[in-house]
C-alpha cells in the first residue's frame, strides 16, 4: 500500500524534523500575545482540505455552496476524493495539500472537511513558517484538535473549533434550527464578530466569573498529545472538552490524565461540552455520573465549571475561537461565554 | 541502581488484593489454593478480594487502604493484584510508598497494574513483576508454563525465555533494564508523575481490544514524546482482539508497530508471549535483560 512505502522513504525527513525536547512556548505562555488571524472579507478565499479521514466531493457540496452564499470563494484541495484506506490520501498527500493551503497567501482560512483520525500523522511534517508570519484561520474539531493544540502550544495563534463540511446538511429545508444556527456561527466567527454563547444551566455547575483565553477540544485527542510537542498549555486559560463514544471508565481515566499532567490546577474556568458515553455490561455500573467524574478531580480548585455546553459531536456544536480571550459567567440561572 | 525485592522462600506470605475491578471470590480461590498447597507459600487475602462497589472492588478509600496495609505489613513479601480492569489511576496518588521504599516487596500483575509498575520504577527504582494474575490459575491454568513462570520468578530463578522468530523481527542484540506493560496505560501515563522511562531500556508492550487507529495514535504519542528513539530493544507482545473501523485502517497491528520504529535500528521482536491471553510470561520490570533477536529464534534472559 502507498502509505507504507511512503513511511519507509520518509525516514530521513522524519528524523531531521524530530525535536527531542519540548519547544519553549513562543507565545502560548502569555495570553496577551495570542494572535488572531485577520477576519474574512467578502470575496476572500477558503481552502477545503482533509487532513484525516477520507471524504468525497459530494459530501462537501453543501458546505461549498453555503460558504459561497456567505460571499467567500472556495478552493477545493487535492485530498478531497483521495483515499488511502481510512485516510483522505497518504500521509504525504494530506501533508502536501495542507502545506499548500498554509503557504498560499490568497487562502485566508482552511476548513478541514472532516475529522476521523490522521492529523497527528502529518503534524510534524508541516512547515509552519509562512503560516506563523501570516496567520490564517484553521477550522474544525474532533481530530483537528491536534492542530488547535499544536497552535496553542507552539505559536499562540487562534483557530476555530467548529463543525466541518460533513456536518452541513444536504437539505436545509429539513435541518433543525440549531443545526443551521451552529453552521451560521462559523460565518460569524470568520467575519470577526465578537462571539457570545449561552448554555442551559446544569444544577451541578459551579458558579463564578472567569476571564481567560479559551482553549480545548476533543478530550481523547488532548490525552493522546500529552508529553508531545503539541501538548496543550492550559495555565491561566478557560478549558473546554468534549468527547463521544467512550466508556465512562475511559472518560474518568482521561480526566485523571488531565489532572495528573497538571492541566486542571491552573485553570481560570472549565467548560464541559457534550459527552456521549458508550455503555456495555461491564461499564454501565460505573457508579459515577459524568458530573461526579469531573467534579471530584477539581474539588480543590475554585474556578467556575459548567456542564452541557453546546460543543461536541452533536447538533448544537457552535463555533468557538480557540486562543481568543473570553469571559465565562456562570450563575444558577444562566451560563454565558462571550468574547472580550 | 535498581533495587530488587528479596525473593520468596517457602512459607513466605503473598498478599492478594484487588486494586481495580471487582472479582468474585470464587475466581480467586484456585490461585490461593495453588500458592498455599503447591507452591508452599502462605497467603493473606485482602479485604478487597470479593468486595464490590459498582464496577470496582471497593471504594477508592477501601482499595487504597487494602493495598496500603499490604505494602506496610512486613510479613507480606509479595502483593499479587488478583485482577486488573480499571481503577489504579484513581488511587495511585493516595498510596504512601514510604515504608515500601525501605522494605521493598514484589508487586505482581499486568494490564491496569501497569500504572503501579511504571510509577514504582520511575519514582522508587524498585523492581516489580509483570505477570499473570489470579484468573490465569483457573481451569487448570496453573499447570501451564506461563503461570509457572510467575512461581519461578518469585523464587528467584534466573529467567531465560526463548520464542519463535517472526517475519517482521529486526535482528540484533540489546541490553538494558526491562520496562513496559499495557500500551493504552503507558500512553495514558505520558506526562504524569508515573510516566515511563525508556531511554537505554528494553521496552515491551501489549494490548487487547483496541481499534487499530488507536494503536497507531498511541504509537505516535510514544514516538512524539520521545519514548521510542533511544531504546535498547523493543518487545512486541500480544495485540489480541484488535478492532477496525467501518473504513478499514489498512494496516495490521504488526505493520503499524513496525512502521512506528522503522527509522531506528535497535532489535525488535513480535509475538512475544506477554499478553492478555494465556501466553504471558513473568517479566521483571527494572531488571537488566539481554534481548537477542536472531534469524531463527529470539531469546530474552536476565
Amino acid at each position: 500500500m502507498k502509505r507504507k512505502s511512503f513511511i519507509q522513504s520518509s525516514v530521513a525527513a522524519l528524523t531531521a524534523s524530530y525535536l527531542p525536547a519540548l519547544p519553549k512556548f513562543e507565545n502560548g505562555e502569555d495570553e496577551t500575545l495570542f494572535v488572531s488571524p485577520p477576519a474574512l472579507k467578502t470575496g476572500d478565499l477558503i481552502g477545503i482540505t482533509s487532513p484525516a479521514g477520507y471524504i468525497i466531493t459530494q459530501e462537501i457540496q453543501s458546505a461549498v455552496m453555503k460558504m459561497e452564499s456567505w460571499g467567500y470563494k472556495i478552493k477545493i484541495g487535492d485530498t478531497i476524493d483521495k483515499r488511502d484506506f481510512t485516510f483522505g490520501g497518504t500521509d504525504e498527500e494530506r501533508a502536501k495539500d495542507l502545506q499548500q493551503m498554509l503557504d498560499d497567501p490568497k487562502i485566508k482560512a482552511i476548513m478541514c472537511a472532516r475529522g476521523g483520525y490522521g492529523a497527528v500523522r502529518i503534524v510534524d511534517k508541516l512547515n509552519w513558517e509562512k503560516f506563523k508570519a501570516k496567520p490564517k484561520w484553521i477550522i474544525g474539531f474532533s481530530d483537528v484538535t491536534v492542530f488547535h493544540s499544536h497552535l496553542n502550544r507552539n505559536f499562540g495563534i487562534a483557530s476555530i473549533h467548529s463543525k466541518m463540511c460533513n456536518s452541513f446538511p444536504d437539505d436545509w429545508s429539513t435541518a433543525e434550527p440549531v443545526q443551521i444556527e451552529t453552521i451560521e456561527s462559523i460565518q460569524l466567527a470568520l467575519s470577526g464578530v465578537k462571539m457570545k454563547y449561552s448554555a442551559i444551566p446544569n444544577s451541578q455547575n459551579k458558579p463564578g466569573i472567569a476571564d481567560g483565553v479559551l482553549v480545548g477540544g476533543n478530550l481523547k485527542t488532548l490525552e493522546s498529545l500529552a508529553g508531545t510537542r503539541s501538548d496543550i498549555n492550559t495555565s491561566g486559560k478557560i478549558l473546554f472538552v468534549e468527547d463521544t463514544g467512550e466508556y465512562m471508565y475511559s472518560v474518568d481515566r482521561m480526566f485523571w490524565n488531565l489532572k495528573r499532567t497538571g492541566k486542571l490546577s491552573q485553570l481560570k474556568g472549565l467548560i464541559v461540552g457534550g459527552f456521549k458515553i458508550k455503555v456495555d455490561e461491564d461499564s454501565d455500573d460505573f457508579g459515577r455520573t459524568l458530573q461526579d467524574v469531573v467534579l471530584e478531580k477539581i474539588k480543590a480548585y475554585h474556578y467556575p465549571v459548567c456542564f452541557d455546553f453546546p460543543v461536541g459531536h452533536q447538533k448544537n456544536n457552535y463555533a468557538l475561537k480557540c486562543g481568543v480571550k473570553h469571559r465565562l459567567n456562570i450563575t444558577p440561572d444562566a451560563v454565558t461565554l462571550k468574547e472580550i | 541502581m535498581i533495587k530488587t525485592p528479596p525473593y520468596l522462600k517457602k512459607g513466605d506470605t503473598i498478599g492478594l488484593v484487588c486494586p481495580a475491578g471487582f472479582m468474585p471470590v470464587e475466581r480467586v480461590s484456585e490461585c490461593i489454593r495453588v500458592m498455599n498447597e503447591d507452591w508452599g507459600f502462605t497467603t493473606k487475602v485482602g479485604t478487597t478480594v470479593g468486595r464490590q462497589y459498582h464496577y470496582f472492588s471497593g471504594t477508592d478509600e477501601e482499595r487504597t487502604e487494602d493495598f496500603q496495609n499490604m505494602l506496610d505489613d512486613d510479613n507480606v513479601k509479595a502483593i499479587l493484584c488478583a485482577r486488573g480492569g480499571y481503577g489504579i489511576s484513581r488511587i495511585i496518588d493516595k498510596i504512601d510508598f514510604t515504608r515500601f521504599k525501605e522494605n521493598a516487596k514484589w508487586i505482581i500483575g499486568f494490564s491496569d497494574v501497569t500504572v503501579l509498575h511504571s510509577h514504582i520504577y520511575r519514582n522508587y527504582n524498585i523492581s516489580t513483576l509483570h505477570a499473570t494474575m489470579a484468573n490465569a490459575f483457573n481451569e487448570d491454568g496453573f499447570k501451564n508454563e506461563y503461570v509457572q513462570s510467575l512461581r519461578h520468578a518469585l523464587e528467584g530463578k534466573k529467567i531465560k525465555y526463548q520464542v519463535k522468530q517472526h517475519e517482521f523481527n529486526r535482528k540484533g542484540e540489546g541490553i538494558g533494564e526491562l520496562v513496559g506493560g499495557n500500551l493504552a496505560l503507558l500512553a495514558h501515563l505520558v506526562g504524569t508523575d508515573s510516566d515511563l522511562k525508556t531511554k537505554g531500556r528494553i521496552l515491551f508492550i501489549e494490548d487487547v481490544g483496541e481499534y487499530l487507529y488507536n494503536i497507531d495514535r498511541m504509537m505516535y504519542q510514544l514516538k512524539r514524546s520521545g519514548k521510542l528513539d533511544k531504546l535498547a530493544g523493543l518487545i512486541v507482545g500480544g495485540f489480541t482482539d484488535m478492532k477496525d473501523t467501518e473504513r478499514p485502517f489498512g494496516q495490521t497491528v504488526h505493520e503499524i508497530i513496525r512502521d512506528a520504529v522503522a527509522e531506528y535500528d535497535y532489535p525488535v521482536c513480535f509475538d512475544f508471549p506477554v499478553s492478555h491471553e494465556k501466553e504471558n510470561y513473568a517479566l521483571k520490570i527494572g531488571v537488566g535483560y539481554k534481548l537477542k533477536v536472531g534469524k531463527n529464534k529470539v531469546t530474552l534472559e536476565e
